[in-house]
């Protein structure tokens, strides 16, 4: 990928002429931090997979009820890595709702999002954001504002929503997650989504893969066997990795057609 | 369900269906049943509205501001909520007024003025807040960039070992220094600092702990000479730069302190790592010198530095360096001098002690230069056997002299041989045999007239291979001499083991003579002829200036005496004179 070839002290420059992940997520949730060429790309999506905007919705839907679920469980330590654009309905808001008490830090590798972040979330001492890519873990553990924000010693929530299918084998996404896990105290959580085509059509993948290599990270589809191996060591919290929609459904009737839904996810918990 | 206490009928039931015609819209960060709660307030507001009078249109700006801050934020959301309030609203609260048609229509129409004014704002905030996000993130990208731009300067102009400043940022400095102040009379100084014998450290510690001593002494120089530039020009050369220098005295005593400071042993791992430097020290005017005449001179010096057994410094003496250079200047200048034919023999006569003949004759090369006049060897052979050039002139020299030999013919008996001088370089050279054969074949010039002069100094090899060399010569009939006999190490194991015809015993010897009371030297030169014929050679005294001399070398059983009482080097001429 293009930023992995750049040398370390090489600048990134930020050219908002192409389309970037973060926003078109943005724009499929209703919200308006994009950019015309983000709306093109993201539109582009559409007239291919028409349900998009409604994958994403339910994709936001699941992280909703994920941390409200976590936040259940006592968690107040959350680690969301590939954060994208801070829209509504953020982690922090959620958890810090229910337990204030709540510390977040938000991880993205883009630039933009990272500054959007970190001027929606001034003036919050209980969040911080870090611009730093999933695939360099080590890096994300030894930042030194994650490690002032917080305690690997106590459970954390990870959550890699809608992330991991822009992180292609060759980059050792199984791996990636590895390392994170052994940082973490037992008791700890990991939340996973990303895109599936089980039992969906070839030509439909391809397609939508083709208007995703116009961005800084194609897309990189995988199957529901794919995603429950990415928990290796943990263990599922009920019910196991499903589409999105059918993950802890609010209403029975919320989770209907869900196999539409185009995301799968799942919430493990690291034993011990 | 029912109807509640305050007479709304199935209020719920509305903001159920509201919350169907909304959801999918967009987002919606709340729960379903958050969605209805809120719209169930929404639908409370409305239907109050609907009865109040007058009919309050603030009403209707308010829902679709909370609409639209609960992320309600589709162009479908506000249709489908027009159409469901317009549809079921009345009917589902069972609202009831005269004018119940008119005050809807009034009421939706501040429902959608509202919502898109709400909706419009909301947009434009949103586009601002990410616009601002991008320009942000550029101005730390460029911020970033620049910041990389003066590292990557750092990179290339600091040494990544040491981190001291490297060659390049070194020059330009001391551009700077020479031109800015060029012609204004200030003066600028240069220790040019070489650690002594280095390599003998990373030869007993290995790399690793070489270049860590390296480290610790770049960091003590730094700190001796400050407030002046110090750069690490590789391996273990440094140069400190004396900008306004008031003097020589400044600079010695920048070199005095790194030296100190160079003194003490570095402890690294556990070693005890000592190292001495050299100094070559350059001070003068900045006026009519420039970088590299300053750099020259340092090098120079430092390289005297050196050759004094280094652990000090040396000052830059022009008249040395003069005298170096001229003589550097003349051996560069050898190969077109031998091209353009500037060298010449003269040849000096090898005398029988026993009935005065001419037995041979040494040829000694000399340098017609075309703006120094005639030049003797020993201006220019020493510098030549330094540097190698040595053999292609002693290859000259050789061919030049059998040449000039083969046309010697005499009237009474043999002409003599010609003797000539080969250097260790030459002896060395594979190929010497085959060169030597080609060329008395090539002249014609008998072996027995050739005579090949070697130094002591040629057999102190652990080497087989001169020895063969000499060997195979001597098999082909070619006379071998060893020239300054009894001024090296004299080991007479090689007159054992090697075809030699004949011992020069050097002039030293032949001095003593001169006066009475030198005995000791006489006794040598009688040693060194008996044993020199006891192993069957001839000896030759040199350096024989009196008759005295030659009477007492006579008198030893000396062969063959050469010197100004014989004759002094002359041209071709005079010796076929001689022989006629």
């Amino acid at each position: 990928m293009r930023h992995l070839q750049r040398p370390d002290w090489a600048p990134e420059t930020i050219d908002v002429e192409r389309p970037s992940v973060a926003r078109m997520y943005d724009y499929y949730l209703g919200g308006s931090h994009n950019f015309a060429v983000d709306r093109a790309t993201a539109r582009a999506m559409v007239a291919v997979v028409p349900q998009a905007p409604l994958m994403a919705q339910a994709n936001r839907a699941f992280l909703r009820r994920a941390v409200q679920f976590l936040t259940d469980a006592g968690i107040r330590q959350f680690l969301d890595i590939g954060s994208g654009i801070p829209t509504v309905g953020n982690v922090h808001e959620i958890a810090q709702r229910h337990a204030p008490d709540s510390r977040v830090v938000y991880v993205d590798v883009d630039p933009v999002a990272v500054a959007h972040s970190r001027e929606i979330l001034a003036g919050n001492d209980r969040t911080a954001v870090i611009q730093e890519d999933l695939r360099h873990p080590e890096r994300i553990l030894t930042h030194p504002d994650i490690r002032a924000m917080l305690d690997f010693s106590q459970p954390m929530a990870v959550l890699v929503v809608a992330v991991l299918h822009f992180v292609p084998d060759d980059d050792r996404p199984a791996e990636v997650l590895r390392t994170l896990r052994a940082a973490l105290a037992p008791g700890s959580y990991l939340v996973l989504s990303q895109a599936s085509d089980d039992g969906r059509g070839e030509a439909e993948r391809a397609e939508a893969e083709e208007v995703y290599r116009r961005t800084d990270n194609p897309l990189w589809i995988r199957s529901r066997a794919e995603l429950t191996g990415f928990f290796d060591g943990f263990e599922l919290v009920e019910p196991g990795v499903v589409w999105v929609p059918q993950w802890r459904p609010e209403t029975p009737e919320s989770a209907e057609d869900a196999e539409q839904a185009v995301f799968l996810g799942g919430v493990g918990r690291l034993g011990g | 369900m029912g109807k509640p206490a305050d007479g709304r009928p199935c209020a719920g039931v509305f903001a159920r269906a509201w919350a169907k015609a909304v959801s999918g819209t967009s987002y919606l960060p709340m729960t379903h049943a958050q969605l209805e709660v809120l719209l169930q307030r929404l639908t409370d507001l409305l239907a109050e509205a609907l009865r109040a009078e007058p009919l309050d249109l603030r009403v209707g700006h308010k829902v679709a501001d909370e609409l639209v801050a609960a992320h309600i934020v589709s162009a479908e959301a506000l249709g489908r909520t027009v159409e469901v309030i317009q549809l079921r609203l009345v009917r589902d609260l069972d609202l009831v007024a005269d004018d119940i048609e008119d005050r809807m229509a009034r009421l939706l129409g501040a429902v959608a003025t509202g919502y898109a004014r709400a909706l419009r704002d909301r947009t434009l905030d949103e586009q601002e807040s990410i616009r601002r996000a991008a320009m942000t993130a550029r101005a730390e990208a460029e911020q970033a960039l620049r910041a990389s731009e003066a590292r990557f300067r750092h990179q290339a102009t600091h040494d990544p070992l040491t981190d001291l400043p490297n060659r390049t940022l070194f020059a330009e400095r001391l551009a700077a220094a020479v031109d800015a102040s060029a012609g204004s009379g200030r003066r600028v100084g240069l220790c040019f600092l070489d650690l002594d014998r280095f390599k003998r450290v990373n030869d007993s510690f290995g790399h690793q702990i070489g270049d860590r001593a390296l480290v610790a002494a770049a960091r003590r120089l730094r700190r001796a000479v400050e407030p002046h530039l110090v750069a690490r020009l590789g391996g273990d050369a440094f140069v400190v730069l004396v900008e306004r220098s008031t003097g020589t005295g400044d600079v010695v005593a920048v070199a005095e302190a790194a030296l100190a400071a160079l003194s003490e042993p570095v402890v690294v791992d556990g070693h005890d790592v000592t190292v001495t430097a050299s100094v070559g020290i350059v001070e003068r005017r900045v006026a009519g010198t420039s970088p590299d005449d300053l750099m020259r001179a340092a090098g120079s010096t430092l390289h005297w530095a050196k050759s004094a057994g280094g652990a000090g410094w040396a000052l830059y003496d022009a008249e040395r360096d003069g005298r170096e250079q001229a003589r550097q200047e003349l051996c560069a200048a050898i190969p077109a001098g031998l091209e353009r034919g500037e060298f010449f023999l003269d040849y000096q006569p090898l005398t029988s002690l026993h009935d005065g003949s001419l037995l041979g004759v040494e040829a000694l090369v000399r340098w017609r230069h075309p703006r120094l006049g005639v030049l003797r060897p020993d201006k220019f052979i020493g510098l030549a056997e330094e540097t190698g050039l040595i053999v292609p002139l002693g290859g000259w020299v050789l061919a030049e002299a059998c040449r000039e030999a083969v046309g010697w013919t005499s009237t009474s008996g043999e002409p003599p041989y010609v003797s000539v001088n080969l250097a260790v370089r030459q002896v060395r050279r594979p190929g010497l045999v085959q060169e030597v054969r080609a060329l008395l074949r090539r002249t014609g010039l008998p072996p027995n007239r050739l005579q090949l002069e070697i130094t002591e100094s040629t057999m102190m090899t652990t080497s087989e291979e001169p020895v063969r060399a000499l060997r195979a010569l001597a098999d082909l009939g070619i006379r071998i001499a060893i020239d300054d006999f009894g001024t090296g190490y004299s080991n007479l194991a090689y007159l054992r083991d090697l075809p030699v015809t004949e011992l020069k015993v050097a002039g030293e010897f032949v001095r003593g003579l001169r006066t009475p009371e030198a005995r000791a030297d006489e006794r040598i030169l009688a040693s060194l002829v008996s044993l020199a014929h006891a192993l069957d050679l001839t000896v030759t005294a040199e350096g024989v200036e009196t008759g005295g001399q030659a009477e007492r070398l006579r008198a030893i059983g000396c062969d063959a005496g050469q010197g100004w009482h014989f004759g002094r080097p002359a041209s071709p001429d005079h010796i076929l004179a001689r022989i006629r």
